[in-house]
């Protein structure tokens, strides 16, 4: 079997996870698309390397640099702020250091009804650090071992920004709800 | 376990991500609190609507576009790999390299060998003749210690007019000339005599060549003296001492 076939059994079924990975974090089609195109083309050059018997997170780590890389080439040379950044609020420390002093009362019991455009809503508004985590467990269901892999980040880390990112994505949820139809509580 | 600590972990307990003991503690805690199952509750529904909902599809085209490219650049690789004067790979430059190398002395011996050998076989010839004419009964075949009987007798028999001198006030009588047969071709000889050791100097035409300053040889014992001069190349060879067979070259 050739090196490209071999590579294509091990990556194709994983397209659709690394498509969506880097939507969710420059959150534009085409752009995704020049990504993961970029990042197929970086893996398959890198595959002589590749060991693993898990070739997803090996190829959303990928992915995930590649998108990072475009990010900071988009904003170097169009010489703006990204939205994220200028709306993510309070750094990460200090959203850990909330926590702890979280209310007690859960913010209100999510219905069957939330409909596709309020978790895309509510996805977006996640901070891209709690969001890619959110992504990596909830859509794609990976382990948090896999996730710590792909992020780079250790996995007392993803626990608590996977915690973080949810109660976010809940209260968020919340409020787009109330706002949708008012008249419903 | 307090509510604040479980509502920390009970993220990772829905996630299967807990150890074993932790994994009791907040399981007994759920079992007790209703505000914390009511938190594992929301956190099942919003994991499941995000699961059912958050994906973005890729395009159906993508993966068309990503592995047409991968093997539009693996057969680059083919051609470049079916082609290998573009790409000589560093085995074969190194080979190139050493072959060069053996061609390049092969040719430097040969050149090397063959000139020296056709040196060594004139001085050999040289020689040959000196001996042949001193086998005879006379080295000459015309006795006479005057050039201006040797020097005609040479006209019609070499293609050239030899410079013919009595050496006698300098201690080298001419004794006559002799024709002979050296390097392929009829050559003139002349005869001197230094006390009791004979000299020949063969002369021969050597059209187009350069002066040559004298140079010594040594060949079974024999020292021979070869220099070109106006286009006629001088052979004198001898039993004589290197010195006086130069005080000789001196005086021709």
């Amino acid at each position: 079997m050739s090196e490209l076939s071999k590579f294509e059994r091990l990556t194709r079924p994983h397209l659709n996870a690394a498509f969506n990975l880097a939507f969710w974090l420059v959150r534009s089609a085409p752009d995704a698309e020049d990504i993961v195109q970029e990042s197929y083309m970086r893996a398959f050059r890198a595959f002589q390397g590749f060991t693993g018997p898990d070739a997803k997170p090996w190829l959303l780590a990928i992915v995930r640099n590649a998108t990072y890389r475009w990010l900071s080439n988009r904003r170097r040379a169009a010489n703006v702020i990204s939205l994220d950044e200028a709306f993510s609020g309070p750094g990460e420390k200090a959203a850990e250091a909330q926590f702890a002093s979280e209310d007690p009362t859960p913010e209100a019991h999510l219905i069957g009804e939330v409909d596709r455009n309020l978790v895309r809503r509510a996805l977006a508004e996640l901070a891209p650090v709690f969001r890619e985590v959110v992504v990596l467990r909830e859509i794609e269901g990976l382990a948090y071992r896999d996730i710590s892999r792909v992020t780079g980040a250790p996995i007392g880390t993803v626990m608590s920004r996977l915690a973080r990112g949810r109660r976010e994505l809940r209260k968020t949820l919340c409020r787009l709800l109330d706002e949708d139809e008012p008249n419903a509580l | 376990m307090r509510c604040d600590r479980a509502r920390e972990l009970v993220g990772a307990y829905v996630d299967g991500e807990l150890k074993d003991d932790d994994c009791a503690t907040v399981a007994a805690h759920i079992e007790s609190c209703a505000v914390c199952r009511e938190l594992m509750d929301d956190i099942r529904r919003t994991s499941k609507a995000i699961a059912e909902l958050g994906r973005e599809p890729a395009p159906a085209t993508l993966a068309s576009a990503i592995y047409g490219r991968l093997a539009g650049a693996a057969d680059e690789e083919v051609a470049k790999r079916l082609v290998p004067w573009r790409v000589p790979s560093k085995v074969w430059r190194q080979a190139a390299a050493l072959a060069a190398c053996c061609a390049l002395s092969v040719i430097l011996t040969w050149w090397v060998m063959t000139s020296m050998g056709q040196a060594g076989r004139l001085e050999q010839q040289i020689v040959a003749a000196h001996i042949r004419s001193l086998l005879q009964d006379s080295p000459i075949q015309v006795a006479s210690s005057d050039s201006h009987t040797v020097k005609p007798w040479f006209a019609g028999r070499v293609d050239f007019a030899p410079e013919v001198r009595d050496l006698t006030a300098e201690g080298f009588p001419l004794l006559g000339g002799r024709l002979d047969y050296v390097h392929d071709r009829r050559v003139g000889a002349l005869v001197y005599k230094r006390r009791l050791h004979i000299v020949n100097v063969f002369m021969w035409r050597a059209p187009g060549s350069e002066d040559v300053a004298p140079t010594l040889a040594t060949k079974n014992g024999y020292n021979l003296l070869t220099w070109t001069r106006s286009g006629v190349t001088y052979w004198a060879v001898s039993d004589l001492d290197a010195s006086e067979l130069k005080r000789l070259q001196g005086l021709l």
